[in-house]
């Protein structure tokens, strides 16, 4: 059934470990100029954001409707690079042989963590207290949820990175013996232990990884939900939506898939690193991009549709806000692009075994997703009185200014220069994992046809 | 460890057909004492509908109770067999193969009984039957399709007919097994069942391709048909706790994990009845609690939702409701009940490798499961109407009566009957798929040790 | 036939002002619609039927406590809930702006009454029984429902079909309120007021007390409110608030 192309076995197979090993430090150890070209552009644009953030600070804290769409790029920032690092992390929970390839590329997300996280902060000042307004917090003190949300998200990226950290150890580990540095060598020493490779270690390594993983994400699906509600939700008068958190966890998924599948495809255009990514890893991430679509939409559509039919005057008010009235340009775009474009990409079987097919759909996604969360947060930070129950007077539409296009502009370059700066930190492509594959795997000749074995360890 | 026994094809097919030609005692005094209880409950049914619904414990605020948990347990139940037949059969998981039949089985067994709940709760069920499907001979008007008891039977009907189509598609290879075993009036059902089917190469290309194309297209009608079934509750504004837009994935979750559970008791309750210890193995129980464990923890997530966001708006009703789920007696009792049960007893159990292939235990808390699931949906519906809005003076309560409890009794005992004797007509362990898995089983050496390992034909 | 048809749209005025209580409205209703007999066990069964109903809460503590009476029945709500979810259209809005129940076409699957924000459709869980000498007391304009179907307040709608054929179709002649009353066409609840609390009359006709006072009640300052108004059913019947020149700011009701 599947004739068009025989996915047989990594075509680095024949590569022994050593090479692998080499041919991954060179290329890590000197990126090219290209690199600190495009390094130094994002640069620049990273300080315009930087200008148009300080033009924000000195309007004040109190003007709410300014910061809707730093907010926004706050929670796209946020969703794409802490959901990435779930991709490797519930991967490898999963046993799938194909994620090996690309589980530091996923991994090495952690880092924007650290950014996003700084993100958040001017964000605290601008957030409204809950006293007087529905919230998650029912009748907590005023400033709770900017307490928890700090402290939510701030344990989330230090548990990213303590994942990046110890999923690299053996790379790193590597890196010092193959570079012939010593353990004097400042870059290296603060973070490596006496990592020798024996069964125990990596034994410890696993469990730790397992551990680190699950409450990952625990605390991943936990952040989704504070920051969406408390942002967004909790924001607009009338809107009580129980599957709301779930909906911005699905697309945050879906989005961090389409991000790794984009990052894949650059790697792949401007390394020779990318002859690690195959088909076979697109095809793999582009089903589950096509089930995260498929949920993006059922999740949206049960909200929408218990709203719809009771015709309860709070929740119309609501629907005709985010959805039908006041932001329906933003709305109509974000589903678009998040769900009709994407799955009818991604439908058709031809298209999803290829390498362009995922890519392009992934590259609407990414943009798509950015208009959702437009409008929640944008909305949510335009509403003048949060003590309302009913919104009977829809605030109007917050275009966006100058200042908005530079932050958000500004936002996204910092964030994928941070991502950039950490690769220079560590190896890209994670090289124990694909040696440990390698390991785990033969073709084997089953009556005419050459055929993979893969070993499955309990 | 897995606890493979080498057998041969004629041996598979002897054992496997061994429940169609041999049976028991045991076998036949059980299947007695179930259409026993099954005769008791049509006679409970029977006096029902002469007297009136006045011999339940229904009453007004409380119109729907046990007969209506009773419908979404069923239906809840009947998702396992998508779950295990077709999810698993897409991403190849090995150790599917000797659950799915069961749980095909099951589903339709549990799809076909649920149905009857609906019609024998109605007010005058002998109009029931005939008025909701879409015909217009006399009338003047088709069935009112804003109704969510209108789309119930078309997504329940059309499930039923998938799922059995499935089921069947499954079992033509099994059927030429039977017909090359049997002689007689059995030999010529068998055959014409079997349709010609021979074993030839394009055969087996042909019927892979069908399961692998039905497997996809049951996966939106699973989706479907229970969240068509929470929007019997959903799409009622009314009733607060009803009221929330989580329903839909709340409720399809919750019957994976139901439905799951009751497969594992089930194949657990057939390897002791049937002796088929080599064919359902610790390691299937194994795989099967870590996905239950995923499931669990999901479902947990959606509850959790579910629960807060009811009181999130701190509204009257809305708090009444969830302090007389919490702490008022009796409710609180089976609030308790339902969540140590269907949670916090099995999942830290399914944690520990030993508990996951002990097959009394697995028996335990799958059973458990199921019992925490029933009540689970009981106290989503009695209390919802118990406080339904703020007119205190109409709040109510709700007792079940005998009649009631009867016919609950009787629609396991129907199931459990139903699943028995249909193993007397087919094999509930699929003979082509336990033949394919024992074919794909290779060992790799690596280092000193031999892995398990499976071949992929992609 | 009339020469002008106007399209009437019913509905109610109910002044919690003025009610007592004394639920004469709850037995006159009873016995014009052929209800069953609510003995102490069907109370007790919560299964009675009581198509308007006086709801008393408590509001206060002893020494100081007060009674409140709040009838309430069937709002014909414009909006209503009970309507989309009947899989067999037994209940619909009519172009006179009732919520109308069709017997016959009811089989019984109470979803109605679950999504009744207001709990004022009744379910006939038995089948009706009257002895022998109570049998001359049905009402012939209106029918008997056997177990197993769902039933409300109707608005009297014999009544009021009545009224059409004799005032707009053999007198020619546009419905008032006087006509309705002198014809003995208002519903038996509103006849049965000792206090005039309830006033029945048409949204429509301008000229009718009921649109008087709508228009008086629902200004500031006015007593006008609707049941459960953030539900959006659009209730055709209104409420006037108690005027309580001794009570202090929204205590807490309780049953």
């Amino acid at each position: 059934m599947h004739e068009s192309h025989h996915v047989v076995a990594p075509s680095y197979l024949d590569m022994t470990a050593q090479e692998i090993t080499n041919d991954v430090l060179e290329r890590h150890h000197s990126p090219g100029n290209q690199f600190w070209t495009v390094a130094m552009i994002l640069g620049g644009l990273f300080v315009v954001g930087l200008v148009g953030l300080f033009m924000l600070v000195s309007d004040g804290f109190d003007n709410k409707s300014n910061w809707g769409y730093y907010a926004a790029t706050f929670a796209y920032v946020f969703s794409l690079s802490q959901t990435a690092v779930l991709v490797s992390v519930a991967l490898r929970m999963a046993k799938s042989h194909w994620r090996r390839p690309l589980a530091r590329i996923s991994e090495m997300f952690a880092i924007v963590g650290v950014y996003s996280f700084a993100m958040l902060v001017p964000l605290l000042w601008v957030l409204p207290s809950i006293e007087g307004r529905r919230s998650l917090w029912f009748e907590w003190p005023g400033n709770t949820p900017h307490i928890w949300d700090t402290m939510a998200l701030g344990s989330l990226v230090i548990c990213g990175l303590a994942i990046l950290y110890f999923a690299s150890l053996p790379d790193l580990v590597t890196d010092k013996e193959v570079s012939g540095k010593s353990d004097e060598d400042v870059s290296y020493h603060p973070l490596i232990p006496h990592w020798f490779g024996t069964p125990k270690h990596w034994q410890l390594q696993k469990i730790v990884l397992g551990l680190l993983g699950g409450f990952y994400f625990l605390m991943l699906i936990i952040v989704h939900m504070l920051i969406s509600v408390d942002f967004a939700m909790a924001l607009i008068p009338g809107w009580k939506d129980a599957i709301f958190p779930a909906f911005h966890a699905i697309n945050g998924i879906q989005a961090s898939i389409a991000l790794i599948i984009v990052t894949m495809f650059i790697l792949r255009s401007t390394s020779s690193l990318g002859k690690y990514l195959e088909l076979e890893q697109f095809w793999a991430l582009s089903k589950i991009l096509l089930a995260t679509c498929l949920l993006w939409f059922y999740f949206w559509w049960s909200s929408f549709f218990t709203y719809w039919y009771g015709r309860m005057p709070a929740e119309i008010g609501v629907l005709k806000y985010i959805m039908f009235e006041t932001y329906s340009t933003v709305f109509l775009l974000a589903f678009t692009m998040c769900f009709v474009i994407p799955f009818l990409i991604l439908v058709v079987n031809v298209v999803r075994k290829t390498i362009w097919g995922p890519t392009l759909a992934a590259t609407v996604i990414l943009i798509g997703t950015f208009f959702n969360q437009v409008r929640y947060y944008v909305a949510g930070f335009s509403v003048e009185d949060h003590t309302l129950h009913v919104l009977e007077n829809l605030p109007d539409f917050t275009s966006p200014g100058p200042i908005d296009f530079m932050v958000i502009v500004g936002g996204i370059s910092g964030a994928v220069l941070t991502y950039m700066l950490g690769t220079r930190l560590f190896p890209i492509i994670s090289i124990w994992e694909i040696k440990e594959g390698l390991m785990l795997q033969r073709v084997r000749k089953f009556m005419k046809r050459d055929i993979r074995v893969l070993a499955k360890p309990e | 460890m897995q606890e493979r026994v080498r057998i041969s094809d004629s041996q598979v097919n002897t054992d496997l057909t061994s429940s169609i030609f041999e049976s028991s005692k045991l076998y036949w005094i059980l299947v007695g004492f179930l259409a026993l209880v099954v005769l008791c409950g049509f006679t409970a049914a029977g006096y029902m509908f002469n007297r009136g619904l006045g011999v339940t414990g229904l009453n007004r605020p409380v119109m729907w109770g046990f007969f209506i948990t009773n419908f979404v347990f069923w239906i809840g139940i009947s998702h396992a067999g998508v779950m295990l037949s077709a999810i698993l059969r897409l991403v190849q998981a090995e150790w599917r193969r000797p659950a799915t039949r069961a749980a095909e089985v099951l589903t339709v067994f549990s799809l076909m009984t649920a149905m009857t709940m609906p019609l024998i709760h109605a007010g005058r069920p002998w109009r029931v039957a005939y008025w909701v499907f879409p015909y217009d001979w006399a009338r003047g008007i088709y069935p009112n399709v804003r109704s969510a008891l209108v789309w119930d039977p078309s997504a329940v009907f059309t499930y039923l007919t998938s799922s059995i189509l499935f089921v069947y598609i499954a079992l033509i290879p099994d059927f030429a097994v039977l017909r090359d075993r049997t002689t007689g009036v059995p030999h010529i059902i068998y055959s014409i069942l079997s349709l010609g089917w021979r074993g030839s190469v394009r055969q087996w290309k042909l019927q892979i391709i069908a399961g692998i194309l039905l497997s996809a297209i049951i996966l939106p009608i699973f989706v479907s048909v229970h969240s068509i079934v929470s929007w019997d509750f959903g799409t009622a504004m009314s009733v607060e706790a009803w009221h929330s837009t989580v329903f839909a994935p709340y409720f399809v979750i919750g019957a994976v994990h139901s439905g799951v559970s009751a497969v594992v008791t089930v194949m657990i309750i057939l390897r002791w009845m049937f002796h088929w210890e080599n064919y359902i193995r610790r390691e299937h129980m194994d795989s099967l609690a870590k996905l239950l464990i995923v499931v669990a923890t999901a479902w947990l997530f959606f509850f959790a939702l579910e629960f807060f966001f009811g009181l999130y708006a701190l509204e009257g009703p809305e708090v009444a409701l969830r302090e007389l789920q919490v702490f008022e007696a009796p409710w609180k009792w089976y609030f308790l009940t339902f969540l140590i049960t269907s949670y916090l007893i099995p999942v830290p159990m399914w944690l520990i490798p030993s508990v996951r292939r002990n097959l009394w235990l697995m028996a335990f808390t799958t059973i458990l499961v199921n019992v925490g699931m029933w009540f689970e949906r009981f106290i989503i519906i009695v209390p919802g109407l118990m406080r339904k809005q703020a007119f205190v003076f109409t709040w109510g309560g709700y007792t079940p009566s005998i009649v009631e409890v009867t016919i609950i009794t009787a629609t396991f005992a129907m199931v459990s009957m139903l699943v028995l004797l249909f193993a007397k007509v087919v094999p509930l362990i699929p003979i082509g798929d336990a033949k394919e898995g024992m074919i794909l089983h290779d060992e790799i050496k690596i280092g000193k040790v031999m892995v398990p390992a499976v071949m992929r034909e992609e | 036939m009339a020469t002008e048809t106007i399209n009437h749209k019913w509905g109610m005025v109910i002044d919690i002002d003025r009610c007592t209580g004394c639920q004469a409205c709850v037995v006159a209703c009873q016995a014009e619609n052929n209800i069953p007999l609510n003995t102490e066990d069907r109370f007790r069964q919560r299964r009675a039927i009581e198509w308007i109903r006086v709801e008393r809460y408590w509001e206060g503590e002893f020494p100081n406590i007060k009674a409140r009476f709040i009838p309430i029945l069937c709002q014909h709500c414009e909006n209503a809930p009970c309507e989309p979810v009947c899989p067999v259209y037994a209940t619909y809005h009519n172009n006179q702006g009732m919520n109308v129940q069709v017997y016959n076409r009811c089989v019984g699957t109470r979803y109605c009454a679950n999504n009744c924000s207001y709990q004022v459709r009744f379910f006939n869980f038995w089948e009706p029984v009257w002895p022998e000498s109570l049998k001359n007391q049905l009402n012939p304009d209106v029918t008997v429902r056997s177990r197993g179907i769902m039933e409300k307040c109707t608005f009297n709608i014999q009544r009021l079909r009545k009224a059409e054929r004799v005032i707009e179709g053999q007198r020619g002649e546009r419905i008032t309120d006087e006509n309705l009353k002198e014809g003995n066409f208002l519903p038996a609840c509103v006849q049965a007021c000792p206090t005039d609390t309830l006033i029945f009359g048409d949204w429509n006709d301008p000229s009718s007390k009921i649109s008087s006072l709508k228009e008086k009640h629902f200004v500031d300052g006015g007593r006008g409110y609707k049941l459960l108004d953030d539900l959006g059913t659009q209730p055709n019947v209104i409420y006037l608030k108690k005027v309580d020149i001794n009570a202090e700011h929204k205590v807490d009701a309780h049953a």
